[in-house]
């Protein structure tokens, strides 16, 4: 059986998504990059392509024609609307194009068409504005998944590159409410998926977690919060209890060094700035978000939609590009 | 500079469980730091005379009774001798807290040459947070220490310093609750201006300052927290009206990445980690931690006692070589200034 393609989403049109996408595909030769489509308007993409000199050409195509097409044409599996688009501005009304790509793009997976999907970063104000209900990508992707299997899904995000996989285990909420939230449930469900997911996924029999401690030097005994002691050391023996190879908690700012990267195959960190500080700073360009947890594999870019250099040809698709092989690799 | 104008710096060996002792007696065997500061080593002479051992090499020095006796003539390294530890008592490479009694002592033996004026910096090899603690000596880190050894009440504060760059942050050795309890207009505003205060100390004319935010996004306009819009902000802008060049709050998952870059001299983190992860990744440990603020100039290389290789001679000097300098440096226009205001 051939492989099946990659599904990629438009993204929010006004941002960088759809000048990445047009980027991405010219290197695939370079890069080796697998088949993918894009789930867009193709009329739109044309004119970018044209109006940035990439001389790409566009192919509106069927999933299943993708394989022989991308060689040639940039494929594009098209929606049943048109976008407005204009660079750096996002318009309210592309929001219904923005979520049906990512619909099409859920669908296609669970159908079998794609063999995972790959998503270009979005605006949520727009989005929120055209009264989409989600607080995010990543939720709204849970959702979906929930509708096509009936199974609930807990998305986890993960911060990937080759030298650092690190998963934020509170994520979008104020630094102020991290303390109430983690729990020591929440470490646990958490790491049971991140262990689930190596495993299955990324084909790593017995994965090794490291978790970070909430605290300067992990708390120093208690002397510097108490979380560390009463909150995680208890999540970790928990997990250790269940077979899980984890151990911590450890001062976060010793965790991330090229010798402490050795020792561990995924690292929880406990807030969101303290998965993204280390892995910005190790792989600024080449980083990768992946969603745990999800029945398919979803990849992105992990910046945003960039509206400050959208349609100036600027953008650097070294994230996007390392999400579709990332994608690949992990739906092979 | 005539020598007898190069500011007067004590060098002390840190604890001498640790490569403290080898690294001190390498950097005055040769006087390779001569035309940096008058240095003059305060400690036990017996742990000079170990490191002396460990590095490899002869240190040709002369017991004075204080640092106001030294013949600055002299070309051999003036000691004053504490004659407080013995280092045969203690093992190589193993934590001890009554080493860590001693390594305070000896800190604090320093600060009371200071006082007097007899010294105008003092820069020590590594010392143990932990046996110092454990030896008796309470406090959360060494500038507290040294801020209490001064009676000092003003603002003071570590500062991380690498090939130009200086890494602060408003709270400290905290936990993070109480961190972003500190969290405040005046906290912030204060950091700021010792920040920028250092710098220029230090000879940076006009200090480019990026300040970090809180929340993750920056707290996205608050949808993730609201203390870049009430606190940190405002703190930013009121610092602007002052004079100070600071900007921000910078999401902080890319302000390092910026200052590394060269946009900025220093970076303001809100906590601990946050700046610590990535000064750390960026290689901070070789270079220089300062306490910044205090009367008295201290500074110390920002690595650790390095058990592992203690008594192998092989510790490289290079970060307490640059604490040196640094120490040096800001003593000399210290001095300068009060010459001018004289």
């Amino acid at each position: 059986m051939t492989p099946r393609p990659l599904a990629l989403t438009m993204g929010e049109p006004s941002g960088i998504g759809p000048e990445l996408a047009l980027m991405a595909w010219k290197a695939r030769q370079g890069q080796g990059l697998p088949p993918f489509f894009v789930i867009a308007d193709p009329d739109h993409l044309t004119a970018l392509a044209e109006k940035l000199n990439l001389s790409v050409p566009v192919v509106v195509t069927e999933p299943d024609r993708v394989n022989e097409m991308f060689p040639l044409a940039l494929p594009v599996v098209p929606l049943d609307m048109a976008v407005v688009a204009s660079p750096g501005t996002p318009n309210v009304a592309d929001a219904p194009a923005v979520i049906e790509s990512i619909r099409r793009g859920v669908s296609l997976v669970q159908s079998g068409a794609a063999s995972a999907v790959v998503t270009n970063p979005i605006s949520k104000s727009p989005l929120l504005r055209a009264g989409f209900p989600h607080p995010g990508h990543t939720d709204f992707l849970g959702v979906l998944a929930e509708e096509h299997t009936g199974v609930f899904a807990r998305p986890v995000m993960m911060l990937w590159s080759e030298s650092l996989a690190v998963v934020p285990v509170t994520v979008h909420i104020p630094l102020a409410e991290v303390p109430a939230k983690l729990t020591q449930d929440l470490i646990v469900e958490t790491a049971r998926i991140v262990v689930r997911d190596l495993v299955q996924r990324f084909r790593i029999q017995h994965p090794r977690l490291a978790l970070a401690g909430l605290n300067p030097h992990a708390g120093e005994d208690g002397t510097l919060g108490p979380e560390d002691a009463a909150v995680i050391a208890p999540a970790i023996e928990h997990l250790r209890s269940e077979g899980v190879d984890a151990t911590g908690p450890y001062p976060a700012d010793t965790l991330f060094h090229a010798g402490a990267r050795t020792r561990y195959d995924a690292a929880l960190a406990m807030y969101h700035d303290q998965a993204l500080i280390p892995i910005k700073t190790i792989a600024f360009d080449s980083a990768v978000n992946v969603t745990l947890g999800l029945p398919f594999v979803r990849t992105s870019p992990d910046h945003g939609t960039a509206f400050d250099i959208a349609g100036t040809g600027k953008a650097n698709p070294a994230s996007l590009i390392e999400a579709l092989k990332l994608a690949e690799r992990l739906s092979r | 500079m005539a020598a007898q104008s190069l500011p007067v710096v004590a060098i002390l060996p840190g604890d001498c469980t640790g490569i403290g002792p080898e690294q001190t007696a390498r950097i005055l065997h040769d006087g390779r730091l001569r035309h940096v500061a008058r240095l003059v080593y305060v400690g036990d002479k017996r742990v000079l005379d170990m490191g002396a051992k460990h590095a490899g090499v002869t240190v040709d020095y002369v017991v004075y009774a204080s640092v106001s006796a030294v013949d600055w003539n002299d070309p051999r390294v003036p000691v004053i001798d504490l004659g407080n530890t013995d280092p045969s008592q203690f093992k190589l490479g193993e934590l001890s807290p009554e080493s860590g009694r001693l390594t305070g002592e000896t800190l604090s033996r320093a600060v009371d040459f200071a006082k007097a004026g007899e010294i105008d910096a003092v820069t020590f090899a590594p010392l143990n947070k932990q046996a110092m603690f454990k030896g008796g000596w309470h406090f959360p880190d060494e500038h507290k220490m040294f801020a209490h050894f001064l009676n000092h009440t003003g603002p003071f504060s570590e500062m991380n310093v690498l090939e130009g760059q200086w890494m602060t942050r408003v709270t400290s050795h905290v936990s993070l609750r109480s961190a972003l309890e500190q969290i405040s207009i005046e906290s912030i505003s204060r950091a700021l201006r010792l920040a920028d205060d250092t710098l220029r100390k230090a000879g940076i004319e006009k200090p480019r300052i990026a300040v970090a935010a809180l929340n993750p996004h920056a707290g996205e306009g608050g949808l993730f927290g609201t203390e870049e819009i009430d606190i940190i902000r405002p703190a930013i802008e009121a610092m602007q009206r002052e004079g100070i060049l600071c900007e921000g709050p910078f999401p902080s998952d890319t302000v390092y990445l910026k200052a590394f870059a060269g946009h900025y001299d220093s970076v303001l983190a809100m906590y601990h980690d946050q700046g610590q992860i990535a000064t750390k990744l960026k290689g901070f440990n070789k270079g220089v931690t300062i306490t910044a603020g205090l009367e008295t100039v201290f500074t110390t290389p920002a690595h650790g006692t390095a058990f592992d290789i203690v008594g192998k001679g092989i510790a490289d000097t290079g970060a307490y070589e640059a604490a040196v300098k640094l120490a040096a440096r800001i003593a000399s226009r210290k001095i300068e200034e009060r010459a001018r205001a004289a």
